[in-house]
């Protein structure tokens, strides 16, 4: 049981993260960046291919392959987005050409690296501490830790910072920003680099936890979508909420019925939130959920 | 030659499944990426049907197609309370918990190892084993399901679809019934989204739940996009255009792994340029004119009305 309560505490603090990598970026634009799964991938393979392809130390592949992602998120935004809105296309076909999207770049890590699951670890496999008779690797340390400076880091940029307030202007109103004088195309491009940077955080964690394979990200970014709109979006607490829900949901059910049983569980939740309380828990009034 | 007829009958399966995906996702405008989900259940319905209760495809059809449309008609009344993008995180979630059951619940779908030994095709005793037969009669149920969608939607009930993908509110103000409209379409794409499945188990004679996966979903809906929103010919050159496209690829000699990820790069890339260029499927993206219905560019003012 102590064994569940941690797996709950690392699979919770995980999917913090990515719901903030992601609401990050739904926030100004307010569409669904499908293609975030494939810069999750990336960050991964990045990492993969910096370490152990060139054989460079991890404290210069990872910075590297992070540096990487962002600027390929800050290019689908260019690219792609932003002349999308710039024509107002509808936010239902920006979704499908970032579904397009994500099925071009997903392949692309396909045809580079092949589909078998790769491994970050080099080696033997470390046996990890004992804490409460529950066993938890290094790795996972300090992916705990490192999610929950980031998440704060983040939330605290987004509250204090100037370009975090200006965020928080964008996604209230993007109109009413832009005649108070914000570049809201300039907020926006900072959405994207810091929530690629978030994404490709997450990519390599998990990566170094269990592995890599190049559909890695879709689940991930299909739980970090399921957190945010559980939570709420734009609310940090509703955000903590909803990670800690999901999290406490997959393990309680690996733990009684199968972990087989972990994607069924998931989307009953995210259906039932989104019947029942399409707002989440926090409730903020957000686009044309109410009908 | 078989191999040929192989690949028209592929050909067959997708047009039905992307022609009834087009009823929900083009006319009416809710883009439902559940598609696959559907077709694996006509296929598990077949398989299991034929192999345990010794059906026979005549029966198992409307079996088929009747269970489907139940199903949809519970997931419709669900997932229809949510609009546009949270109806596909919606649908997608549909699809997942439909692949999941397929793979995990050993007891009636054998899991991830598959149903094999489905016997073949007879109807009123006479056994379709070349594969000349079976494609006419795949051919023969493109055809139905083709006529019967361009009945539906030239009727005044496709321009119900039509108008509530144009402005909902509307629609309802001239006394259309929005909801029970979109329930009806999708109800509709379901049941002939089993066709396929009944089709596909008889013809491979084994199915397993790898072939009915999300990917499967997003290929079904990008043969939709790419044929062109409610352009039913289109969606035939389109599904005939992405089956042939990997042969295509190992024609000029490409592995077959390289040519598989390559089809995927193409059609993501075709999505992409498709949408940004703001045009309506592949025809119109190279200016050949198409016979069907035209439809406008979906400006945003439609969009945006309904929003305070």
């Amino acid at each position: 049981m102590q064994q569940v309560l941690l797996n709950i505490i690392i699979s919770g603090f995980l999917y913090l993260l990515l719901a903030q990598s992601f609401s990050i970026i739904f926030l100004t634009t307010k569409f669904f960046h499908i293609a975030h799964a494939a810069i999750i991938s990336f960050g991964a393979y990045f990492t993969f291919f910096f370490f152990q392809k060139c054989s460079l130390s991890l404290w210069v592949a990872i910075p590297f392959s992070i540096l990487i992602s962002i600027l390929l998120g800050l290019l689908i935004e260019l690219v792609i987005y932003k002349p999308l809105r710039k024509k107002k296309t509808p936010s239902l076909l920006i979704l499908i050409a970032s579904l397009g999207l994500y099925v071009f770049l997903q392949n692309l890590i396909s045809l580079f690296w092949g589909d078998d699951t790769k491994n970050l670890r080099s080696g033997d496999i470390k046996i990890g501490y004992n804490i409460f008779e529950a066993r938890i690797t290094s790795i996972q340390i300090s992916l705990i830790f490192i999610s929950a400076i980031l998440f704060v880091l983040v939330s605290v940029f987004l509250k204090f910072h100037k370009v975090g307030k200006n965020i928080r202007a964008v996604s209230a109103n993007i109109e009413l920003a832009d005649i108070l004088g914000i570049n809201s195309e300039n907020i926006i491009l900072w959405t994207f680099g810091i929530g690629s940077g978030m994404a490709a955080f997450v990519g390599i964690l998990v990566a170094s936890d269990t592995g890599l394979t190049p559909t890695m990200g879709f689940n991930l970014l299909l739980y970090g979508t399921v957190v945010m709109i559980i939570g709420g979006v734009g609310s940090n607490w509703g955000l903590i909420g909803g990670a800690f829900l999901l999290a406490t949901a997959q393990h309680l059910t690996t733990y009684y019925m199968d972990s087989k049983w972990i994607d069924v569980v998931t989307y009953t939740i995210l259906i039932l939130f989104l019947i029942w309380k399409p707002l989440g828990f926090s409730g903020t009034r957000f686009k044309k959920v109410e009908i | 030659m078989d191999y040929l007829f192989h690949l028209l009958i592929l050909i067959t399966i997708y047009i039905i499944l992307a022609q009834s995906l087009s009823l929900t996702a083009g006319f009416a405008g809710m883009v439902s990426l559940a598609q696959a989900g559907f077709y694996g259940i006509g296929a598990y319905s077949a398989a299991i049907l034929s192999l345990n209760y010794h059906l026979s495809f005549l029966s198992i059809l409307p079996i088929a197609m009747l269970f489907c449309g139940i199903i949809a008609l519970i997931v419709s009344t669900i997932a229809l309370r949510t609009v546009e993008d949270y109806f596909i995180i919606c649908t997608l979630g549909i699809q997942v918990i439909v692949f999941s059951i397929m793979n995990n619940w050993t007891g009636l779908t054998n899991g991830p190892l598959g149903i094999p030994g489905i016997p073949s095709l007879t109807i009123f005793g006479i056994a379709f084993q070349n594969k000349l037969q079976f494609l006419l009669l795949s051919i023969c149920l493109t055809i139905f399901v083709f006529l019967f969608l361009r009945f539906f939607t030239t009727s005044s009930f496709g321009r119900i679809l039509k108008a509530l993908c144009e402005d909902e509110i509307y629609t309802q103000s001239i006394g259309k019934d929005v909801f029970l409209s979109k329930i009806i379409s999708f109800t509709i794409t379901a049941m002939f989204g089993a066709i396929p499945g009944v089709l596909y188990a008889y013809y491979i004679s084994y199915i397993d739940p790898t072939i009915f996966t999300v990917d499967e979903s997003i290929f079904i809906l990008s043969i939709v996009i790419i044929g062109g929103k409610r352009n039913l010919w289109g969606i035939i050159i389109a599904a005939a255009f992405l089956i042939l496209l990997p042969e295509a690829l190992r024609f000029i000699g490409l592995p077959n792994n390289i040519a598989a990820n390559l089809r995927q790069i193409i059609y993501g890339l075709i999505l992409v340029i498709l949408i940004m260029t703001g045009k309506n499927g592949i025809m119109d993206l190279f200016q050949v004119k198409m016979k069907g219905n035209p439809i406008k560019p979906i400006n945003s003012d439609n969009f945006t009305r309904n929003t305070p």
